[in-house]
């Protein structure tokens, strides 16, 4: 049963492995057998060590990988990753888009240039890397598939593409456009073997919370676990939906968010 | 502990409703190759005694139990011969379900007797599995729970009303089960698309699933790594949630142009 699990001589592509999810959904994939490159959601310093760390963790397990410094919402740097991952490994399976970047501000008081970065961030990267991705896989569909199928996208958005939060309408706005996006692309390459699903995480340790410690007080009484999740409980999906097992999943949002979508 | 181990499910437990045929076969199969021993229950004993000889055939222990789940007694002696047995349940799959007479009827066409066999097939029979079953996960600090609804809970049917309300109900019991025993005992639910269970008659009714984004319909054996998945220690912070197996239908429809038109953007 296992069997149908495993990674092995698979690639895969994590964006965003400086958060806490992208971490630990590379580190997933790694462990279940596939090669692993990682890259950042935007360039700083932080994020480059971060991803670095990450991809330490990959050859750790005696996989193939690397880690590149991109923004993720620029077209150049996302074609170049992708190029990188196919050049290196000599094909991409999988790809993971883990971009986050949390935003939250009273609506009157966001600029027009501060909405579209949050959008570009949290959205239209998802888009880039998609195509980027997509046009390579959907290359292979063409000459023939493989077992388990031409490709693998997973997207990765939070509880906030389906609740909505003050003070967070363009971080809502996007997640919710990734949910609805990761729809419409799997329709549009489902005859391709490509499938495109979303990992709708709940609120995670590690990630950004709004309204720090009293905020999160608040949210662990609000939740059925009483807890925050810990990265790794959220990232075994990646590894489900990456796998042959999950052949005909596709265009699906899988929530792990310990209840909190159960709530009134 | 990697991530594959987790999936293991050694020592564990499972009762599986309505494992004679179908998916409910393919799954107790797939939670013995994972290393779970079976319960398999259903209402036809020779059915339930080839699941048992396949899963035996794994080198995993099968009890039979014959049970009618719309009968809560029955329900009772079930869960009562199982602790009998293996002194505990880790794994509960409330699988047993389907059509119904009058199942496509016309409302005012649909008895009394005909809307309460569908309520308590599809629905029912889920409740009176988690009733008798839960305390003793909750006893024992740790359980989980997959319900089996359709993707006929989450949309409707033109006269299909039974069905409809019963998967649907069966989808909210689960997220209560969630909001009154998370995190002691997981509860979610799997919608399967379009199987038809090696059926030929039913795989041609559905058009060999031609109009499915996938362009294919279900195999049962694709149940069962799922099935697998909601077990294991991999999904202990899923809850209360469902996830829809069905090559696509559900996103967006299955409707003839449901996928991939290409509309030109103009002015671009």
């Amino acid at each position: 049963m296992q069997e149908e699990f495993s990674l092995r001589d698979r690639n895969a592509l994590v964006i965003g492995a400086a958060n806490s999810l992208g971490r630990a959904a590379a580190v997933a994939l790694a462990e279940a057998g596939a090669n692993v490159g990682v890259s950042t959601t935007i360039r700083s310093r932080a994020e480059e060590v971060a991803a670095n760390s990450c991809a330490n963790e990959v050859w750790a397990l005696d996989r193939k990988g690397f880690a590149q410094a991109i923004d993720a919402a620029d077209e150049a740097d996302v074609d170049a990753l992708v190029a990188r991952a196919v050049s290196e490994f000599g094909r991409l399976d999988i790809l993971v888009n883990a971009h986050d970047l949390p935003f939250a501000r009273p609506l009157v008081e966001i600029s027009a240039q501060e909405w579209r970065r949050a959008i570009d961030v949290n959205l239209t990267a998802v888009f880039l890397a998609s195509r980027a991705a997509g046009r390579h896989m959907l290359e292979r569909a063409q000459t023939g598939a493989r077992p388990g199928g031409s490709g693998r996208i997973i997207n990765v958005a939070s509880v906030l593409g389906e609740r909505g939060m003050a003070n967070g309408a363009a971080y809502c706005a996007a997640q919710a456009g990734v949910i609805n996006m990761t729809r419409a692309l799997a329709l549009e390459w489902a005859r391709a073997g490509i499938t495109v699903n979303c990992i709708g995480a709940g609120w995670t340790e590690g990630m950004g919370i709004i309204g720090g410690e009293e905020g999160r007080r608040q949210l662990e009484r609000y939740l059925p676990y009483k807890r925050l999740a810990k990265p790794e409980e959220i990232t075994g999906v990646a590894v489900y939906l990456a796998s042959d097992a999950a052949e005909y999943l596709t265009g699906q949002v899988i929530w792990v968010e310990g209840g909190a979508l159960s709530h009134v | 502990m990697g991530v594959l181990d987790k999936l293991r499910l050694d020592g564990k437990i499972a009762v599986v409703t309505g494992a004679g045929r179908g998916l409910g076969r393919a799954m107790s199969l797939a939670l013995a190759d994972a290393g779970a021993d079976l319960v398999a229950t259903a209402r036809t004993a020779s059915q339930i005694e080839e699941t048992a000889q396949l899963v035996r055939e794994k080198g995993r222990e099968c009890l039979t139990v014959t049970c009618d789940v719309t009968d809560s007694s029955s329900v009772q002696a079930m869960v009562e011969a199982t602790l009998a047995e293996y002194g505990r349940i880790d794994i509960l799959v409330n699988n047993a379900g389907g059509v119904t007479p009058g199942f496509a009827n016309k409302l005012p066409d649909i008895d009394d007797r005909m809307w309460r066999t569908g309520i308590d097939t599809n629905l029912t029979g889920a409740v009176y599995c988690c009733r008798a079953v839960i305390p003793h996960m909750v006893e024992r600090g740790s359980g989980k729970v997959i319900n089996v609804t359709s993707g006929f809970g989450l949309r409707a049917g033109r006269d299909n009303f039974m069905y409809t309300s019963a998967k649907a109900g069966l989808i909210n019991f689960t997220r209560s089960l969630t909001m009154t025993y998370a995190p002691v005992v997981q509860a979610n639910l799997i919608a399967p698309g379009l199987f038809p269970h090696d059926d030929p008659a039913m795989a041609e009714w559905w058009k060999q699933g031609k109009f499915t984004p996938m362009g294919r319909l279900g195999k049962d054996e694709e149940l069962g790594p799922l099935c697998v998945f909601l077990a294991s220690d991999l999904t202990s912070y899923m809850n209360g949630q469902i996830i829809v197996l069905d090559g696509g239908g559900l996103a967006g429809g299955h409707a003839p142009t449901g996928f991939a038109p290409v509309v030109p953007l103009e002015g671009v």
